[in-house]
């Protein structure tokens, strides 16, 4: 036998051992994920295609549910609701825990971390118990916020704060906003002791003010902490279904409805588990599309 | 002159993060008094800040009014505990197993996806991408039947699956391994260790701080999920904390101080464990990310 | 690392052995879940109904669920789609029939209730095929409260009539203005965050000026009249009356329990006595305002269904069960006043010298049409509270409402025709 066909043999010996290897290594993690993660997304795609209810046999509808998609307007508030959460909650998020981030690392060390354990609270304190207590600080009749606003005089008459659909999707993302600033000021804060202190001031002796200093050398450096944290807002803002399902069900007159809990509300409260899904995959279409635009502004960098 | 510019900019915006500290400390202060406040002082329509007198009515109507046994393994049920207990109980089960099998199985993948070259890796990766930020509510329906025909419906395992399936911890794991040099992985494979052991001896201990980042993550986010809870359990004696809170406030909406005794019971333990074990958390959130 | 598996090994054996164990004997354990219904929501009381019964059939376990109105139906259906419906359910006929009835999932329990024996509220017990899914075991006639301390103070008591506890819809607001004069800033408030308690809200809304919510065939919808728009455009102007999406009736009742509110409209003898305790005033129970104050009160009657879970032996025991709790009378009377409701056959020694049932029991005769069974049910009640959410937002012109009011109706009836 020619000795590189002998060689070819052994490579392929070896890329196999490699693959084998891997996947042994992957087995664990990929039983969980094929099995809990992507069968379901797969059926949630197929069961898309039927009428499904409870107590009966799913009848196949084909493209029915999707185009009765189109033409609910519910459907479309909703989107643009967790469309609005995601796009307002993710930059300031970012921006108001860098700003942060920038003032406490320039305190003394007990400082920072203080402060830093302080923001991380809410995190730690849990959705549902977090949610409740902002329940009762909204209470149009013995909230605190309709107190104070009425006793400094910023406000006039109570506000129905959740029940009005001028203030209640704010108002969620409000909370959403003091439930994940925690992390984010943690990276920043470290991200911004790791940076280069030379090049900064380089950049100081080349008569940059500290804005510029600031933005030229450590932000560019920070570069890849910023988009940590925008994939872990992005998450973390599609996660938000405690708060719409225990503060306001989706109302006042949809108003913050998502999809995320329009999902739930035709699963069951209307029966309508196949509309549910083909929602599902929209909602799992659009979330690839921005997962992918991250990935790809992460690579570029 | 830029100096004091300066120097005011940093005492501002000193006031203004030590004002917000406050206003981040105010719910937690809110729920823990709260649960020690008489109804009248709940419902007052000028707050009442600080607690006349400090009461335990909350708390004893929290644990009188729902009992579960303390375990039940076949026919053998345990003696009766206030559900509320049970909640917590499930509750820590549910984290801790969910963190060790997702630590786990993430960071044998997240090696795997790192160090192996393997057919199907890329496409494996943009499927662990894509799935990572998907709400659960996506698969709701299909997951729910999926548990119902594995007889897991209201049985704690089935909180705990679906968290292990999520990519997020495989994410972590694998950007922070893509740090280690690949030369450290070889030169143990020609020393002619297995495959095995060059994961546990070599791999394992230079990846633990992204294990401890996605320990943590892992921890807190199954201690704070509740769709999950919501849809897979049902009974009482199987609840988790959250839910406990979640389906007392279904039955008495407005009764704050009850609720709030609920959620205080519920963030305290895990606040102080994060306070006790502050520096590894931040440190091992930051391991996790920054190097990736 | 060795440690760490160790223990997780050790972890998931216990979490094993915990697991759903097949009974292995003769034993059968049956799942009860209760709906708030008086002191059903109380474990003592229904332990002690358990208790009696596995003195005469200990070879039953009997696990109870305590559900309330707002997640209840979530988790029902979310177990059921989970393979793991209970077997015995507590609730009225909306559910039980018109809902998980309609659906195929519940049986028949025609064995159960004798011909003849539950006259009054057998028709509305049975669906349109003529089965029987709800043992009825008690029902009332909700009704509405007012604070009667709050209106003598307000000096609105000249509005209503004492007697008969009733009032026009004239003198509804005039009251209702009274009271809001007198300093109180909430009278009454549409709650419509959600479909708990929803009957309040309709009974309030077709009694004022007379119209109906749906046809007395029980085939389709009828609520966007003229008559209810008008009612609601009514409330919409009137000071004192004010739409919050951002509550259900529970928290009516509880606001109005603590004084923030001054009237309920999610109200019945049950509401009362659970809140007796907690009552700072004098609670006075009203018919629901209507032109001539005679109001077409809605009903409810609540009653076992049990689930078809595809096992015999539970669901006889599930049936011995209910039987159990129903047959006997002087258990039944138990049963009864454990839920604060009047009884549905006859049965001596009910609420004997009770003055507080013989006050609401005063609404009985007012009980109207049980049109909770119509087909379409579910969606009707969702389009209700989101119409409601709708109107509260609204410019309060009946034209704008009775449109609002029509998009809701269209809706339910084509839910009731896709049935």
């Amino acid at each position: 036998m020619p000795k590189n066909t002998l060689a070819a043999s052994r490579t392929r010996r070896l890329v196999l051992q490699e693959n084998v290897a891997a996947y042994l290594f992957l087995l664990p993690f990929l039983i969980f994920f094929v099995g809990f993660v992507l069968y379901p997304m797969f059926m949630c795609l197929y069961t898309s295609f039927f009428d499904a209810t409870m107590g009966r046999k799913d009848i196949f509808v084909g493209f029915a549910n999707y185009r009765e998609l189109t033409a609910d307007p519910v459907f479309w508030v909703a989107l643009k609701n967790t469309m609005v959460i995601v796009i307002v909650s993710v930059p300031i998020t970012c921006a108001f825990s860098l700003w942060v981030a920038t003032i406490i690392s320039r305190m003394p060390v007990a400082a920072t971390s203080a402060f830093r354990c302080i923001f991380y609270l809410p995190v730690v304190t849990g959705s549902v118990a977090v949610t409740m207590v902002w329940k009762w600080m909204f209470n149009n009749y013995y909230g605190i916020f309709n107190y104070l606003g009425k006793s400094t005089g910023l406000i006039e008459k109570s506000i129905n704060w959740l029940g009005d659909p001028k203030y209640a999707l704010g108002c969620i993302i409000l909370i959403l906003l003091t439930t994940s600033v925690g992390q984010p000021i943690v990276l920043y804060v470290s991200a911004l002791d790791n940076v280069d202190k030379t090049l900064v001031e380089a950049a100081e002796v080349d008569g940059a003010t500290p804005f510029q200093a600031f933005w030229r050398v450590k932000w560019q450096q920070m570069m890849p902490t910023t988009l940590y944290i925008l994939v872990i807002t992005t998450i973390n803002s599609f996660q938000c279904f405690a708060l719409i399902q225990l503060l306001t069900s989706g109302g006042p007159k949809n108003s913050t409805m998502t999809i995320m809990y329009y999902i739930y509300y035709n699963a069951f409260k209307l029966y309508r588990y196949g509309y549910g899904n083909a929602m599902g995959v929209i909602l799992a279409i659009i979330i690839a599309i921005l997962s992918a635009i991250q990935f790809r502004l992460g690579q570029e960098k | 002159m830029n100096k004091t510019k300066s120097k005011v900019y940093y005492i501002a915006g000193f006031i203004i993060v030590a004002i917000l500290a406050l206003s981040f400390l105010f719910p937690l202060y809110w729920i823990i008094s709260g649960s020690f406040k008489l109804k009248a002082e709940i419902i007052a329509k000028t707050p009442v800040w600080v607690p006349t007198r400090w009461v335990l009515d909350n708390y004893q109507n929290l644990l009188s009014k729902r009992s579960a046994p303390l375990f039940q393994i076949g026919s053998l049920v345990g003696p009766t505990i206030p559900a509320a207990f049970r909640w917590l109980i499930n509750t820590v089960f549910m984290s801790a197993v969910s963190m060790l099998l997702t630590c786990l199985t993430a960071s044998m993948a997240g090696y795997a996806l790192a160090k192996k070259r393997f057919y199907g890796r890329a496409l494996l990766f943009s499927l662990i991408v894509a799935a990572m930020a998907l709400p659960k509510q996506v698969i709701l329906i299909p997951l729910l039947r999926e548990m119902s025909s594995l007889h897991l419906y209201d049985h704690i395992w089935a909180t705990i699956i679906p968290i292990v399936g999520w990519p997020f911890g495989v994410f972590l794991i694998k950007q922070f391994a893509e740090g280690i040099p690949t030369e450290m992985v070889e030169a143990c494979r020609i020393d002619g260790a297995s495959e095995w052991r060059t994961f546990t001896d070599v791999m394992f201990p230079m990846i633990k701080p992204g294990v401890g980042a996605c320990a943590i993550f892992t921890f807190i986010n199954s201690w704070n999920d509740y769709f999950m809870q919501l849809i897979m359990l049902s009974s009482t004696q199987n609840q988790t904390i959250s839910l406990g809170i979640a389906t007392m406030q279904g039955e008495n909406s407005t009764d704050f101080g009850l609720i709030m005794a609920g959620s205080a019971l519920a963030s305290v333990p895990i606040i102080i464990v994060f306070i006790i074990f502050q520096k590894y958390f931040t440190k091992g959130i930051t391991m996790g990310a920054v190097k990736g | 690392m060795k440690k760490l598996l160790a223990l997780m090994l050790a972890l998931i054996m216990v979490f094993a052995l915990v697991g759903p164990t097949a009974f292995a004997d003769d034993n059968v354990t049956i799942s009860l879940w209760t709906y708030p219904i008086g002191k059903w929501t109380d474990e003592a009381t229904v332990k002690g109904f358990i208790d009696a019964f596995n003195e005469v059939h200990p070879e039953i376990t009997v696990k109870v669920e305590y559900l309330d109105y707002t997640n209840g139906d979530d988790k029902i259906n979310t177990a059921i789609e989970g393979g793991q419906a209970p077997d015995i359910v507590m609730e009225g006929p909306e559910r039980l029939i018109a809902n998980w009835g309609a659906k195929g999932l519940m049986l028949d329990l025609a064995d159960l209730v004798p011909a003849g024996t539950y006259e009054g509220v057998a028709g509305s017990c049975t669906s349109a095929d003529g089965k029987v899914y709800e043992l009825p075991v008690c029902m009332t006639a909700h009704c509405m409260a007012i604070n009667k301390d709050v209106f003598e103070e307000a000096d609105a008591l000249q509005y209503i009539d004492l007697e008969n506890h009733t009032w026009t819809t004239e003198n509804f607001f005039k009251a209702v203005q009274a009271v809001y004069d007198a300093g109180y800033e909430y009278v009454g408030t549409v709650f419509c965050g959600g479909q708990g308690g929803d009957q309040g809200t309709r009974a309030l809304v077709t009694n004022l000026c007379g119209g109906t919510y749906a046809n007395p065939e029980h085939t389709e919808y009828t609520y966007a009249s003229e008559e209810n728009a008008k009612a609601l455009s009514l409330l919409c102007a009137q000071d004192g009356i004010s739409f919050d999406p951002a509550i259900v009736a529970s928290d009516e009742i509880q606001n109005f329990v603590n004084g923030t509110f001054q009237m309920a409209f999610c109200w019945n003898a049950t509401q009362e006595v659970n809140n007796a305790d907690a009552l700072g005033f004098d609670v006075f129970p009203m018919a629901f305002p209507a032109p001539e104050g005679v109001p077409s009160l809605q009903g409810g009657i609540w009653g076992f269904g049990v689930f078809d879970n595809k096992d015999e032996a539970r669901a006889n025991a599930a049936k011995e069960f209910i039987k159990f709790l129903t047959e006997d009378d002087g258990i039944y009377a138990q049963v009864v006043e454990a839920t604060n409701f009047q009884p549905v056959r006859d049965v001596a020694g009910v609420y004997e010298g009770n003055e507080l049932m013989a006050e609401y029991a005063l609404m009985n005769p007012m009980m109207g049409d049980y049109y909770q069974i119509t087909k379409g049910w579910t969606t009707a009640r969702t389009e209700w509270w989101n119409m409601l959410q709708r109107v509260g937002e609204s410019d309060g012109t009946a034209e704008t409402i009775l449109a609002e009011l029509t998009q809701a109706q269209d809706a339910a009836n084509a839910a009731a025709a896709a049935e």
